[in-house]
């Protein structure tokens, strides 16, 4: 009877009832939709360090990291692979060459990272082949009788290897991607013209443009401009095992697309064969034993089982080499707790408003319900109830819409094109695909249950410091 | 048989620092059945008187005795309980629920003492058949006029069967018709259902059909005139 009243009384005044059922659910779906579009670009980006760049562990020689020396490989390679291997929750290893050096085309030279992979072993562990652009070439699938390096666009761009032509193809290619001809015709002024980088072909075809048509087309345009001259040739120079100058000239095999512009920028790839041919490294020796896991939850549990089982290496796992970024993964569980805190906060005070409000206009009803004997206990749950009636109504419309737009955006996407340079420049996608977990959704659920909980407790607690006789005779 | 004993009670309030004797020394007893009116002007003590009989306030100094139970030693939630199964109100102005139908406030003091569906259904046609407002068990009191909602509030008093019941001035708010139907009600109610009925009023057809008249003036009992 009691949960039957409150729930009616819920509906007393509906106007009333629906303002803070609509200020809870639009909190709510504020909060989730937020921390799932926050939650999934981290995840994203783990993804990516994990999957692209790092895998969960990696092992040196001690003195490796802090001196790039070439002579600072593992000594006893053979053991250490059986090691790993040998640790339950190990899923795959393999090794690499890594050697600093520097790239340099007609255009331009830089300094980078070198990896000399196994492709095959590569492919079991990382994606990086699945980051291929189309129509760049292959991971290392076609023989050819150059050396063969697979790079990345930001570093192709650099060296000058992609650049931006309106030509008859790119014409033809926003054509078939429907960019009105009117838009197409103000790039007259630019075809055939060759731009070296994103920024400065942005920057000219954003003149002729209206800033609406630049948003809308922007992104169609760049791409269909993208042009990438086949089986480009870049310098590879660098230091052998006798520390003497040495390098040759490799073929691009393709090139990779990532979210992270630093590892774009840095890293590039070589068959391992090939590196040790111009470096003079033995069969068998390598700078680094890389360990993929079962899954990422094991890599706090298996790190200190490996370094245990490898004291002579310096053995990292993800987090160690990128601090940052489990600094933010374990820190996002702080700013859901402080963003959903707030929300709710806010929540809680529209509540007791509500509830307060609600107590003072029955107070003659609720002197009345006191005087012909309901208990302090019942007054108590009834208007508890109500509050939290209001939150849990509130608190499941709030998720409905959250579960419905995430649900789209997650296969949709959000397109952040417009804050795309600064987040991938710290490696994170502009395309987001908010996604939440299940314990996300009842965490929430029992946390609004919890708040229309603490939130009855002051206007309860002035009801029932009613005085019957008093609160009878209002008016 | 003795339902109330009130022996010397006084109730005085210390508003302002100036003692006002509500209740100044009041002795009497109601028996079981009995159809009692409180009478007297405004300020007499009346509804004071009204509110100590009901627990709902408690006496300076006396006692008051309900079926042998001293009211003024009962822990607070003990009086609660006790003014549940035993005491029943009808307020000057319905003061029902007014998100619940008219069955769902009839039944509502037997849902609090959790009484087994049947018998609350059973009771609740009962009153509602004897109140003249079968018809409208479904209504809520906003759709059902003053003297409706009163007889819905005096089926309600009458629910658990209580030991008396209290009504302050129940005739205040209604016009004549109403009222009289009301009075018939209540007197056919007290009769057939054996409960003592205590009135606080100045409508002279209550004091008409009453069978005891208890004048109150300046908190004391000036006479207690009982009728054939």
């Amino acid at each position: 009877m009691i949960t039957a009243i409150a729930w009616k009384n819920v509906w007393r005044n509906k106007t009333r009832s629906l303002i803070v059922i609509s200020a809870v659910a639009i909190g709510v779906f504020a909060g989730v939709f937020t921390m799932a579009a926050i939650n999934s670009s981290i995840i994203q980006r783990i993804d990516a360090a994990v999957n692209e760049e790092l895998s969960h562990i990696q092992v040196n020689n001690k003195d490796f990291r802090s001196s790039n020396d070439i002579q600072n490989i593992i000594k006893d390679f053979p053991s250490v692979m059986s090691a790993l291997r040998s640790i339950t929750g190990v899923k795959d290893v393999t090794g690499r060459i890594i050697i600093k050096g520097i790239v340099s085309t007609s255009a331009k030279s830089t300094g980078v990272e070198i990896n000399g992979i196994n492709v095959e072993k590569e492919k079991k562990i990382f994606t990086l082949e699945k980051k291929l652009i189309p129509g760049t070439g292959s991971y290392f699938n076609e023989k050819s009788k150059y050396n063969t390096v697979f790079i990345g666009e930001k570093l192709a761009k650099e060296l000058n290897i992609i650049r931006y032509i309106i030509s008859p193809e790119a014409l033809s290619a926003l054509k078939n991607e429907k960019i009105p001809a009117a838009v197409i015709s103000k790039l007259e002024p630019l075809y055939d013209q060759r731009f070296t980088s994103d920024k400065k072909f942005s920057k000219a075809f954003q003149n002729f443009l209206t800033p609406k048509e630049f948003i809308k087309y922007g992104m169609k345009i760049k791409e269909a401009a993208w042009s990438y001259r086949e089986g480009s040739k870049i310098i590879l120079s660098f230091l052998d095992m006798n520390n003497m100058q040495t390098g040759a000239a490799f073929r691009v095999a393709g090139i990779f697309r990532t979210n992270n512009d630093m590892f774009e920028t840095v890293s590039l790839f070589v068959p391992i064969e090939e590196l040790r041919t111009l470096t003079g490294m033995k069969e068998g020796t390598f700078h680094r034993a890389i360990a993929l896991l079962d899954n990422n939850e094991l890599t706090n549990e298996i790190t200190p089982k490996i370094r245990a089982a490898l004291p002579e290496y310096e053995v990292l796992n993800w987090k160690e080499i990128q601090p940052d970024l489990a600094m933010i993964a374990d820190f996002m569980e702080q700013i859901y707790g402080i963003f959903m805190g707030i929300i709710l906060l806010a929540l809680a005070f529209g509540i007791v408003n509500t509830m307060l409000m609600a107590v003072l206009e029955r107070t003659k009803e609720l002197g009345m319900l006191m005087a012909i004997g309901m208990n302090r206990r019942k007054i108590f749950s009834m208007i508890m109830l109500e509050s939290v009636f209001l939150s849990i109504v509130g608190g499941f419309a709030g998720m409905i819409i959250s579960a419905v737009v995430i649900g789209i955006t997650g296969k949709t996407g959000i397109n952040l094109v417009k804050y795309s340079e600064g987040m991938e420049a710290f490696g994170y996608t502009a395309h987001l695909f908010p996604a939440i977990d299940v314990p996300f959704f009842i965490t929430t659920t029992i946390l609004i249950v919890l708040t229309g909980i603490f939130s009855s407790i002051y206007p309860a607690r002035k009801a029932l410091k009613l005085n019957p006789v008093e609160a009878i005779r209002t008016e | 048989m003795k339902v109330i004993e009130i022996k010397e009670v006084y109730k005085i309030y210390n508003e302002t620092e100036i003692e006002v004797h509500a209740v100044n020394g009041v002795t009497l007893d109601f028996q079981e059945a009995e159809f009692a009116t409180i009478v007297g002007p405004s300020g007499s003590g009346k509804t004071t008187l009204l509110n100590l009989l009901g627990g709902l306030d408690l006496p300076t100094s006396g006692q008051i005795l309900i079926d042998g139970v001293d009211l003024s030693k009962l822990k607070s939630s003990a009086l609660i309980d006790f003014r549940m199964k035993n005491i029943g109100f009808v307020f000057q102005a319905y003061n029902l629920i007014p998100v619940l139908t008219a069955k769902e406030n009839v039944e509502f003091i037997m849902s609090l003492q959790k009484w087994i569906k049947k018998e609350r259904d059973q009771r609740t046609f009962e009153l509602l058949k004897s109140v003249g407002l079968s018809e409208r068990a479904n209504s809520r009191p906003a759709k059902m006029s003053g003297g409706q909602q009163q007889r819905i509030a005096v089926a309600r008093a009458l629910a658990s069967r209580p030991k008396f019941v209290l009504a302050d001035e129940p005739t205040a708010n209604l016009d004549s018709k109403s009222a009289t139907t009301l009075l018939e009600i209540m007197g056919k109610l007290n009769h057939e259902e054996k409960i003592t009925f205590i009135f606080s009023t100045h409508d002279p057809r209550v004091v008409k059909m009453a069978h005891r008249v208890i004048t109150l003036e300046d908190g004391k009992v000036v006479s207690d005139e009982v009728r054939e």
